[in-house]
């Protein structure tokens, strides 16, 4: 018997059902009453997923941190695992990690329940906790032989340090290194028994800008060498920018899952068209008549929410058609942040715990 | 149980001790500069004087000059106890830990000594022999060397007049005799605790503890490679404070099998002890600075009341009491009469209370410590 989740095509619950591999099933959704097949594949999930997250909930006192939460993460794909502040993102991937007692659900890696079976996983997986700091008096080297030692299977350190780009500072001591390079050496440690599952937790927390970047690319590097990463972080750009595959995590519930893709279909309102510079008075109200969102912004700016993409060829032919005298136009679409204020009313960057 | 995992972590432990110029300093430096002051206070013993009680039964010219040699010496001074008393009364009486009896018939002795050589005579030396203070080892050492002068006074040398001890100890024993083993007991509690500490607060906070929980090492590997590192850092202080104390302050050190035995076996299980100890601390002081904190409350009082650099007996009773329930204080008495006094009742005593600590507070410890969160 195994378990599938299913995203409900009419209420967008999230479903789970059971069967047997190759079996196919008429169900029900819960919630709506819709009615669908759903197909168990012959091949076990545990082929095709890393991590498969079952019901999982933890509860302190009457809070509960992560609140009945299911989700998978494929093989080989960057997974987010996006949500602000205290959502419950590192509860979670403790939980993963065997670093927290979950207060139910089960949790599978490589098909294995992690209950009894975390010490065979161990060395599957790579690591970089929140917040980490290593060994202040050890050097950089010194480190990942260190930690390279605690397992039987391990990658070449030199390998590693050239990957990471650590070849200038691998004599220097870890307390002597910068934010950046820190968060460097943190992921050259999870990488060292050369992991299947690379699992960052807030891995560019603190870092500049330049840092930031810099640690973004060894994460997509990590993708092309086929190694799966489950990465949390609170910040929309990195997960805009990394994932594959995006879960977003507010108060202990997954509020939305899927590809970047597939959340702005899903939860965007449209693209949006920037007027800048506009010098012709009333453009927001010609735009309004037409049947346009259009709402005035600061220095003559306007803004248009564009649901479909032949709405964007009006506005521009209606702009013509008027003589509206414009500095400069620019359209893109919803980002995360529209995305998470769309489904939960609050700003992800304003969102505290 | 995997050797490589732990011969890598006790590696990486002496590498960041080596590197680490506070830990140096507390392990190496800070025991060897307390033995160095300490024993130049003391060493310079000419504004110490000690009150020695002294019985004269013979009221003799001979027992008025024998006084008179011990009334000279600087740091002595005779307080002459009336011979209506009973010596043993008076002494727990006024709460004396040592006092000198002449004996009747010693001028008389000394007198017929000079005809026949047979005859000799013992001056008796009281003391508690539960006390192991200095001041008792220097006034019996005084004694001792004032009637070396006085025989050799009387007969150029040939051994008339001798000491009854009420006691097994025969050594002539100085202050800095009484330190050195504290010395020892005191840096290996101290490196012991702050390390448990940092391991268990400091390393909690980085993540070190949450990341060593994902990978392959267990516990019991990881216990035992800080266990093994602690262990290698008290035998070198233990080192460092013999050779200084035997170089510098010349330590009336007894080096037998037996010594060696029971000093290595008290200096594991203090390990085990303190670490224990740090390791309850770190557990519930979850704050780094706050566990230091915790850790020198700790360390500090009992310090100075478990016997360390100065004898319970200049306590007064209360705090004695307490004294006697602290680990240290074991510690200090084992290694003193392992290494110093080479008393085996007391050695094997002393040893097995602190075969006990460490055995309660080491596995306390390592119930109460937990790698994982709530």
């Amino acid at each position: 018997m195994i378990e599938k989740d299913v995203r409900c095509p009419k209420c967008h619950e999230i479903v789970t059902f059971s069967g047997e591999p190759g079996e196919r099933l008429t169900v029900t959704c819960p919630k709506c009453g819709a009615q669908g097949k759903v197909t168990f594949k012959k091949s076990t999930i545990d082929q095709d997923y890393a991590i498969e997250v079952s019901h999982l909930k933890k509860i302190y006192g009457d809070l509960a941190a992560v609140d009945d939460i299911s989700f998978s993460v494929p093989k080989g794909e960057i997974f987010a695992f996006l949500g602000p502040n205290g959502a419950g993102k590192t509860t979670t991937v403790e939980i993963i990690e065997s670093i927290r007692e979950p207060t139910m659900g089960t949790i599978r890696i490589f098909g294995k329940d992690i209950t009894s079976s975390f010490n065979e996983v161990k060395e599957k997986i790579g690591i970089l906790p929140q917040e980490f700091q290593s060994f202040e008096k050890l050097t950089v080297k010194e480190t990942l032989v260190y930690f390279s030692k605690l397992y039987k299977k391990r990658a070449d350190i030199d390998d590693i340090i050239g990957a990471m780009d650590l070849k200038d500072n691998q004599n220097k001591l870890y307390k002597n290194l910068s934010g950046g390079l820190k968060q460097r050496v943190g992921v050259a440690i999870s990488l060292v028994n050369d992991p299947e599952i690379v699992f960052l937790d807030e891995p560019s927390t603190g870092l500049d800008p330049k840092a930031r970047r810099e640690v973004w690319e060894v994460i997509a590097n990590l993708r092309s060498k086929g190694k799966t990463v489950f990465l949390t972080t609170h910040y929309m750009e990195e997960a805009e920018y990394l994932a594959d595959h995006i879960a977003i995590i507010h108060k202990g519930k997954i509020i939305a899952e899927g590809s970047l893709e597939e959340l702005i279909n899903r939860y965007g309102k449209g693209s949006l068209l920037h007027i800048k510079g506009c010098k012709t008075g009333n453009t927001v109200e010609l735009l309004r008549e037409n049947g346009f969102n259009a709402t005035s912004k600061e220095n003559g700016n306007i803004a248009v929410t564009i649901g479909h993409k032949d709405r964007l060829l009006e506005v521009l032919s209606h702009l013509r058609h008027k003589c509206v005298d414009y500095d400069s136009i620019d359209i893109r679409r919803p980002n995360l942040e529209e995305i998470f204020l769309q489904l939960t009313g609050a700003k992800l960057s304003e969102v505290k715990a | 149980m995997n050797l490589r995992i732990i011969a890598s972590d006790f590696n990486a432990s002496l590498k960041t001790w080596k590197r680490s110029k506070g830990t140096m300093f507390w392990t190496i430096a800070f025991p060897v500069l307390l033995i160095l002051i300490f024993g130049a206070i003391f060493s310079g013993a000419d504004e110490v004087t000690y009150e020695f009680h002294v019985q004269d039964l013979d009221d003799s010219d001979w027992s008025h000059t024998f006084i008179n040699i011990l009334d000279n010496i600087s740091v002595v001074d005779i307080k002459t106890v009336s011979s209506d008393e009973n010596i043993t009364a008076f002494i727990e009486k006024e709460t004396l830990s040592v006092a000198l009896v002449i004996p009747g018939g010693f001028g008389e002795a000394i007198d017929k000594s000079f005809f026949d050589e047979e005859i000799t005579v013992n001056v008796s030396f009281h003391y508690d022999p539960s006390e192991q203070g200095s001041s008792a080892s220097i006034l019996r050492s005084i004694v001792t060397s004032s009637l070396q002068e006085f025989n050799m006074q009387l007969s150029g040398g040939r051994r008339i007049i001798g000491v009854d001890q009420i006691s097994t100890i025969t050594e002539d024993f100085d202050f800095i005799d009484f330190f050195i083993p504290g010395m020892i007991g005191f840096t290996i509690m101290t490196s012991c605790i702050y390390g448990s500490i940092e391991r268990n607060t400091k390393f909690r906070k980085d993540g070190i503890l949450r990341k060593l929980l994902t990978t392959p090492i267990t516990r019991a590997e990881w216990i035992l490679a800080k266990m093994l590192f602690m262990l290698f850092l008290s035998f070198v202080s233990t080192l460092v404070i013999l050779v200084v104390g035997t170089l510098v302050w010349g330590v009336s050190l007894h080096i037998n099998l037996f010594m060696i035995v029971f000093m290595v076996v008290i200096i594991i299980a203090t390990s085990f002890l303190f670490s224990g100890i740090g390791m309850i601390i770190g557990r519930f002081v979850k704050e780094e600075e706050t566990a230091d904190m915790a850790g020198g409350a700790i360390t500090f009082p009992m310090m100075f009341l478990a016997g360390t650099f100065f004898s319970l007996d200049m306590m007064p009773e209360f705090m004695q009491s307490i004294a006697r329930i602290l680990p240290l204080y074991y510690v200090n008495e084992g290694l003193r009469n392992a290494m110093i006094y080479t008393n085996i009742d007391k050695t094997i005593f002393n040893t097995a209370i602190v075969l006990i600590f460490a055995a309660i507070f080491f596995l306390v410890g390592v119930f109460v410590t937990k790698w994982k969160e709530d």
